[in-house]
């Protein structure tokens, strides 16, 4: 190594090859010819050079370079060397951002107003000239796109092309073309390339693609003049403009051939009623034909049918009959399928947290598992009929007036998927067909003829409806309104009310439509409480209307609902009729086998509260009972859940009205006394008749009749419980619930009740008997032993310490996770604080040094002022002073030579 | 009030006697005005004070008093007697004296005899509805006044038979808020009254013919006697004395043994009347709380509450907790204590009212990890089979308990989770299904072969109408990750509270549908059509 700084500056330099012996002609040309890369290499070498021979401009590890050892990432870059930091490099970066950030505003304080440039990269320095021109021409482009409808911007997709090369700026800016970018500036390339860069411009403008080639393999710092890209633009620009103009004649062409077709299309499209009264004149000869009328329908429908086939999706095919009934099993599986999981209560989302959450539950309501937190996530397609349903405008039908004769009044199942065409929706009412369709006939014939002949259906309706004159949203306007009219017209009203105020016609008739079907519930209630016979035929269709407007409202609905429950539940212990009408309703709107609902989870709880609670003491609540048995069995059918309020109730009647006492206690249900003379005595006469439901309010009229209803509720009660053995078979603990049965069935079969009961009876009795002894054999030989708990094992707490592989002295390991994370935020905000404090510590060194600078240069020019001021007057004075010595002297002079 | 006075004023008596039939007069032909009256009585009250010569208007006021016709007039008299004779007392006018003449000494007799005259007025006015409370006021009043200067203060003593006398008239009617108003101002504040009231009480109770024992008697005692919810922890909190008495009697009041003895000899004479079913339940409703803790001999309570305990029913269930705190506090060796609690596991405890209470009792008996397996096994399948057919406020407050239950005596567990073991088991399982080892009559819960019987109650039971009930069942089939149920979340439940539970929640998405609407409801379908009826059309007729 060379001793002095100089000797060894010299030996890296020439190491380098930054100087080096005298380069022959052919050498310099060769070095040239690499051009950029030498340059490049030259400056890196020279670069390299600087640093090593200034060891200030480092920061090293006071203690030396850490070992290799101590880190388990690999060191990289300065890390290698051992350089920590470059504090000239810092204090440089720093120091400028100040002079372009706080020296500005040192400057501007005080001052206000001044002129906020907003050309587009005027004060980034990193960007050159061109690039900043492209960006602002890139930016007006962009801001002219402000309509979505301004046809001149739509421009054909080749665009404008300068030569042969498109300048649509969807893809690659001409501008940004590596050609124009220059990286490094024009100033750092070298004399040859510049001349070398002038020889090709001279060239033609045919070997364009030669020269960019060349360009992307070695010359990068071509550039163009200012001049030329001004005039590329304007040329681009003005050809734009001309392509505009071209397009938009073009399109003005094509409008004007579409006017001329279109007439004939809205002949089609508009003029149907015309088209329609045209050939009815025709068909004058035989108005009333009903053939006739069908087809025309046919017509309508089909013109219609056409008029959405000319935007229907290619995907939306015919389907064949197979695909059809294919899709409908479908449909039917995915339905069943849902209502098996909501059976298992599956929707619960994490059903463990709950029942956690229910235990900690410390308030009154420790188990209410609700069914809506759980089911948040859940989408009910079902639910969201309505919405999935396109509105008239996109099938086509801009016109509400224009009513839709596949929008089915009735809100059928075919609502799960969006419809799209008639056909389709079809087939939707033809799956329908099978379960309601006689029910949607009616409305159905009715919004068609509504759809071809409105002011027709009208006048037809209008005996009836007159009176409607708004929507009833109260019970009380519904009954004004249906006061006059018998019980069998009711339905009709509802469908009118349902087809006048169709959400379709009016925005508002949705809520409208909802009061109404709260009151449909509410009238339900009434009209079933008002007569002791109520008319069951209007009450069932009334309850169909409710179903169908709850597949549209079931949020109002189901609260009306609820609202009727909970009023029962005041009065739980002597239901009227309506109440049962009311019960009977939810269990068929509902699904009944949900394992949370709303409406049927309290309207269970209710009926099984009767049969719990209740001691029947008359004929009519031993009626009653059996009424509510058996909805409560109509309600626990498919989901065969247990009640075991129903197997009280029944053992109970069945043990009162056994003409004798049993012996023996019957099984584990808390048995009551019965009143005297409500045990069957003498009825071996009687004839078995069916339970009328009227006979749960209103007591029999006379002492034989109040003997043929108890042997008839005995009967039901029988049937009940044979029900009820079916639907419980399966369940582990069917011996302990049926024994007591059994029991209860030996009493009746027993010879001092057998005398007094009907024959018919006592063989149904002794059916049911050895019906259920083969069925407790049966559960006897499939009952196991209880293996519940075949859980993985729990594993057992561990107190060994948590061993890290990859320890890191510099982290911290806390195994609480809020208080690492406070130590972390508190390291980072006092780090933060640190930096902040320096920052503003530099801050003000910089304006001191900097308003020092001002100060002295404000000093230094006075001085130089002052300076100039008094060399000035010097200059002058010494001037006059020289003027007056001369004069002197001459004077002098003169006076010696006079004297 | 000096004596001298009355001295002086004694000469003049005589003078002033002619007078007073003419004032009377006066005042008489002034009878329909009340406040004329009240301020009759008041010059009246007035003379008698000034002079010994005027006591004869005692006799007066005494007259006004007792008229029937004008209640307020005889309220107001009374008022002002018992001024009169509280400032008499006051100034020893009521007491003898050594060296007193003859005629005073007659003077004293006799207003002695005016007194207790007044005080037989005092205890017949306690038992009108109206002036009772007034009545009340006045003779505590009285009785204070009394003891304090009857005798000379070293041996003066507390005026039990006035007291007993009050407390007779008391309880003989039935007015509660006097009652009420004895208890709070009285009874409750001060120790020399509960002390002697007891006592009194004891003594009417125990003279009283226990062939006929009336219920508003017993009611009137029940309810003076339950008024202490809690007995006084230390002599500090039996409260201040209401008349002075002598450092020896005052002790003897002021203990707390005494006043416990005196409670318990009450308490035993209310239970010596031969309580009917009724007053029995009321009786043990507080036994645990009230009544057991007055007794220093708790014991005495044995045999009233194992009769009650044996009697069977609702009864039993209520002596129970006495029952258990006897066995706790005293020791109690109740033979066969388990074997009858047991037997109170009949099919109407899920349905009773007292359900709660016992289930929290029986939590507490079963709560030792000592007890046997076999006993806990037997009342676990018991209320297992009981909650087949109870309630589902039943069943959620059973299931969480059991879980606990298993989770003290793991051994249980083999009720829900048992694996056979030999092929040969399998197999006869296998052909031949299981039988129910438990046998539900046998009445020794030792006996009754429930720890080899498995728990299919309880996965019947999961499959339980009401969802909630249902996800609580499934809480002994999961892992037992748990380390107990707190039984007061579960304990307190009925129908409308469950009902309103469901209620409560609001609707918030729009509930499920059913996606078919039926073709027929009420009506029967057409045969033709196929389809079948629902169960209901089946059973029924409509129309």
């Amino acid at each position: 190594m060379p001793g002095s700084q100089l000797k060894r500056l010299k030996a890296s330099l020439r190491e380098q090859g930054v100087i080096g012996p005298q380069q022959s002609k052919k050498q310099r040309r060769k070095v040239a010819q690499n051009g950029k890369v030498n340059t490049n290499k030259r400056a890196a070498a020279l670069d390299s050079i600087r640093e090593e021979f200034n060891p200030f401009d480092f920061k090293h590890n006071a203690r030396g370079p850490k070992f290799q050892v101590t880190s388990n990432r690999p060191a990289l870059g300065d890390a290698a060397k051992g350089i920590t930091g470059r504090p000239g490099d810092a204090k440089a970066i720093g120091e400028e951002r100040r002079r372009q950030t706080l020296l500005i505003e040192m400057n501007r304080r005080n001052k206000t107003g001044g002129i906020r440039d907003q050309r587009f990269g005027e004060n980034d320095a990193s960007m050159t000239y061109e690039e900043k021109m492209a960006q602002r021409f890139v930016r007006e482009k962009q801001s002219h796109k402000t309509s979505l409808f301004d046809l001149e911007d739509d421009e054909p997709i080749d665009g404008l092309t300068h030569m042969g090369k498109s300048l649509s700026f969807s893809e690659k800016d001409d501008f940004e073309e590596t050609d124009l970018l220059d990286p490094e500036g024009s100033d750092s390339g070298n004399e040859s390339g510049g001349s070398q860069r002038g020889l090709k411009r001279v060239r033609g403008a045919d070997d364009v693609q030669d020269r960019d080639d060349e360009n992307i393999e070695g010359e990068p710092e071509r550039k163009k003049t200012k001049q030329e890209i001004y005039k590329e633009i304007i040329a681009k620009s003005k050809l734009h403009k001309a392509e505009r103009q071209a397009q938009k004649d073009a399109d003005e062409d094509l409008r004007e051939e579409l006017d001329q077709e279109l007439s004939d299309i809205q002949s089609l499209l508009f003029l149907k009623p015309k088209l329609q009264s045209s050939e009815g004149n025709e068909a004058t000869v035989k108005p009333d034909d009903p053939g006739r009328e069908r087809m025309e329908r046919d017509y309508d429908l089909r013109l219609r049918q056409l008029a959405m086939d000319r935007r229907a999706k290619p995907s939306d095919r015919t389907l064949t009959e197979e695909e059809i009934a294919q899709r409908d099993v479908e449909k039917l599986k995915e339905l069943e399928d849902k209502r098996q999981r909501r059976m298992r209560g599956e929707e619960l989302s994490d059903s463990e947290d709950t029942k956690e959450e229910d235990a900690h539950d410390t308030q009154s309501a420790p188990k209410n598992l609700g069914w809506f937190g759980e089911e948040e996530e859940e989408n009910f397609k079902l639910g969201s009929g309505i919405r999935t349903r396109p509105t008239a405008t996109e099938l086509g039908f801009d016109d509400e007036d224009d009513f839709i004769v596949e929008d089915d009044l009735i809100a059928s199942g075919s609502d799960l998927e969006p419809i799209e065409s008639e056909d389709e929706n079809s087939s939707a009412e033809d799956e329908e067909d099978d379960q309601d369709d006689e029910f949607t006939k009616g409305l159905l014939d009715e919004t068609e003829a509504r759809g071809t002949a409105f002011t027709k259906e009208f006048d037809s309706t209008r005996n009836e409806t007159s009176t409607i004159s708004s929507c009833p949203e109260t019970l009380e306007q519904l009954l004004s309104i249906s006061r006059g009219l018998p019980s069998e017209q009711i339905p009709a009203l509802i469908q009118k009310v349902r087809i006048l105020y169709h959400p379709k016609l009016a925005s508002e008739n949705k809520s409208k439509l909802a009061g109404f079907s709260r009151v449909l519930v509410q009238y339900l209630f009434h009209l079933s409480n008002a007569s002791s016979s109520p008319p069951f035929a209007t009450l069932e269709s009334i309850i169909r209307h409710v179903h169908s407007l709850a597949k549209s409202f079931p949020v109002e609905i189901a609260e009306e609902f609820r609202l009727q429950i909970d009023n029962l539940a005041s009065r739980c212990l002597s239901p009227t009729l309506g109440d049962l009408v009311i019960l009977m309703a939810i269990g068929s709107i509902f699904p009944p086998s949900d394992a949370f609902h709303p409406v049927i989870t309290p309207a269970m709880l209710l009926i099984a509260r009767y049969l719990g609670q209740k001691i029947s003491k008359t004929t009519t609540d031993f009626v009653q009972g059996a009424f509510m048995g058996s909805l409560a069995l109509h309600y626990l059918k498919l989901s065969q859940r247990f009640c075991p309020e129903f197997m009280n109730f029944s053992l109970n009647t069945l043990a009162s009205l056994a003409p004798t006492r049993p012996a023996k206690k019957l099984g584990n249900f808390p048995q009551h006394e019965p009143v005297p003379g409500i045990r069957i005595t003498g009825a071996s006469e009687a004839e078995i008749k069916k339970l009328k439901v009227v006979h749960c309010i209103t007591p029999p009229s006379s002492e034989l009749e109040d003997l043929s209803i108890r042997v008839a509720t005995l009967e039901t009660t029988l049937q009940l419980l044979d029900t009820a053995s079916l639907l419980y078979a399966s369940k582990p603990s069917f011996i302990e619930s049926f024994e007591p049965v059994v029991l209860a069935l030996s009493h009746l079969a027993k010879g001092s009740c057998k005398s007094q009961l009907p024959t018919a009876l006592i063989d149904h009795v002794v059916k049911l008997q050895t019906k259920l002894h083969t069925m407790l054999t049966m559960s006897k030989l499939a009952r196991r032993p209880l293996e519940l708990h075949h859980h993985r094992p729990l594993a057992i707490k561990t107190a060994i310490p948590k061993f890290e592989d990859q320890f890191d002295p510099d982290r911290h390991y806390d195994a609480d996770k809020d208080r690492a994370e406070l130590a972390k935020l508190k390291a980072e905000h006092k780090k933060e604080r640190k930096g902040a404090m320096r920052e503003l510590r530099k801050d003000a060194n910089f304006m001191a040094r900097e308003k020092l600078r001002v100060k002295k240069q404000k000093d230094a020019a006075y001085e130089k002022k002052y300076k100039r001021l008094v060399a000035e007057i010097q200059g002058e004075e010494g001037r006059e002073a020289n003027a007056y010595e001369r004069e002197k002297q001459a004077r002098k002079r003169a006076a010696k030579r006079q004297g | 009030m000096p004596s001298t006075v009355d001295e002086a004023s004694l000469k003049r008596k005589r003078a002033k006697v002619p007078e007073k039939p003419s004032k009377r007069t006066k005042h008489e032909s002034s009878d329909e005005e009340e406040e004329d009256r009240q301020a009759e009585i008041l010059l009246l009250e007035d003379e008698i004070l000034k002079s010994k010569k005027n006591y004869n208007n005692i006799t007066v006021l005494f007259e006004f008093a007792k008229s029937q016709h004008d209640p307020e007039v005889a309220l107001f008299s009374m008022v002002s007697l018992c001024r009169v004779f509280l400032r008499l007392l006051a100034s020893g006018n009521l007491s003898r004296k050594a060296g007193q003449s003859e005629r005073e000494t007659v003077v004293v007799q006799w207003l002695k005899a005016r007194l207790s005259e007044y005080k037989k007025l005092l205890v017949s006015v306690l038992c009108e509805e109206q002036s009772a409370s007034t009545a009340l006021t006045l003779s505590m009043r009285l009785l204070k006044a009394e003891t304090q200067t009857t005798s000379d203060k070293s041996e003066s003593t507390f005026p039990k038979l006035f007291l007993k006398e009050i407390i007779g008239a008391l309880i003989s009617e039935r007015f509660e808020d006097v009652q009420q108003e004895f208890c709070e101002k009285y009874l409750a504040e001060y120790a020399d009254i509960r002390f002697y009231a007891f006592q009194a009480l004891s003594d009417i109770l125990s003279n009283h013919n226990t062939s006929s024992v009336d219920s508003g008697l017993f009611d009137s005692v029940f309810d003076l006697l339950s008024f202490f919810e809690g007995v006084p922890e230390s002599t500090e909190d039996l409260g201040s004395l209401y008349v002075d008495l002598p450092k020896k009697k005052s002790s003897l009041v002021l203990s707390l043994h005494q006043q416990k003895k005196q409670c318990q000899s009450a308490w035993i004479a209310l239970l010596k009347l031969n309580p009917d079913r009724q007053q029995r339940k009321r009786l043990l409703e507080i036994m645990a709380e009230s009544i057991a803790p007055w007794f220093t001999q708790p014991e005495l309570l044995m045999d009233f509450l194992t009769d009650s305990y044996n009697a069977g029913g609702s009864l039993s269930l209520l002596a129970l907790s006495g029952v258990f705190y006897l066995i706790q506090t005293r020791n109690l060796d109740y033979p066969l204590f388990y074997h009858k609690l047991y037997s109170l596991l009949d099919d109407g405890i899920l349905h009773s009212k007292h359900r709660s209470m016992f289930l929290r009792l029986l939590d507490t008996f079963l709560a030792s990890t000592h007890l046997p397996a076999a006993l806990v096994s037997s009342f676990i399948k018991r209320l297992a089979r009981l909650s087949l057919n109870g309630p589902p406020s039943a069943i959620v407050a059973v299931i969480p308990w059991i879980y606990n239950l298993f989770k003290k005596h793991p051994l249980c567990t083999f009720m829900v989770h048992r694996v056979m073991r030999t092929p040969e088991a399998k197999a006869a399982v296998e052909s031949e299904g299981m039988d129910d080892p438990f046998d539900e009559n046998e009445d020794d819960p030792m006996q009754t072969k429930a720890i080899d019987s498995c728990l299919w109650e309880v996965v019947q039971l999961q499959s339980h109408y009401h969802p909630n009930v249902a996800t609580i069942a499934k809480i002994l089939s999961d892992q037992f990750t748990k380390q107990w149920y707190n039984m007061e979340d579960f304990l307190d439940h009925s129908y409308n509270s469950l009902i309103e539970a469901e209620l409560s929640k609001s609707v918030k998405k729009p509930p499920v549908v059913e996606f078919m609407i039926p073709k027929r409801i009420f009506l029967p379908n057409d045969p033709v059509s196929g389809v079948e009826d629902n169960l209901i059309i089946k059973l029924w007729e409509f129309q």
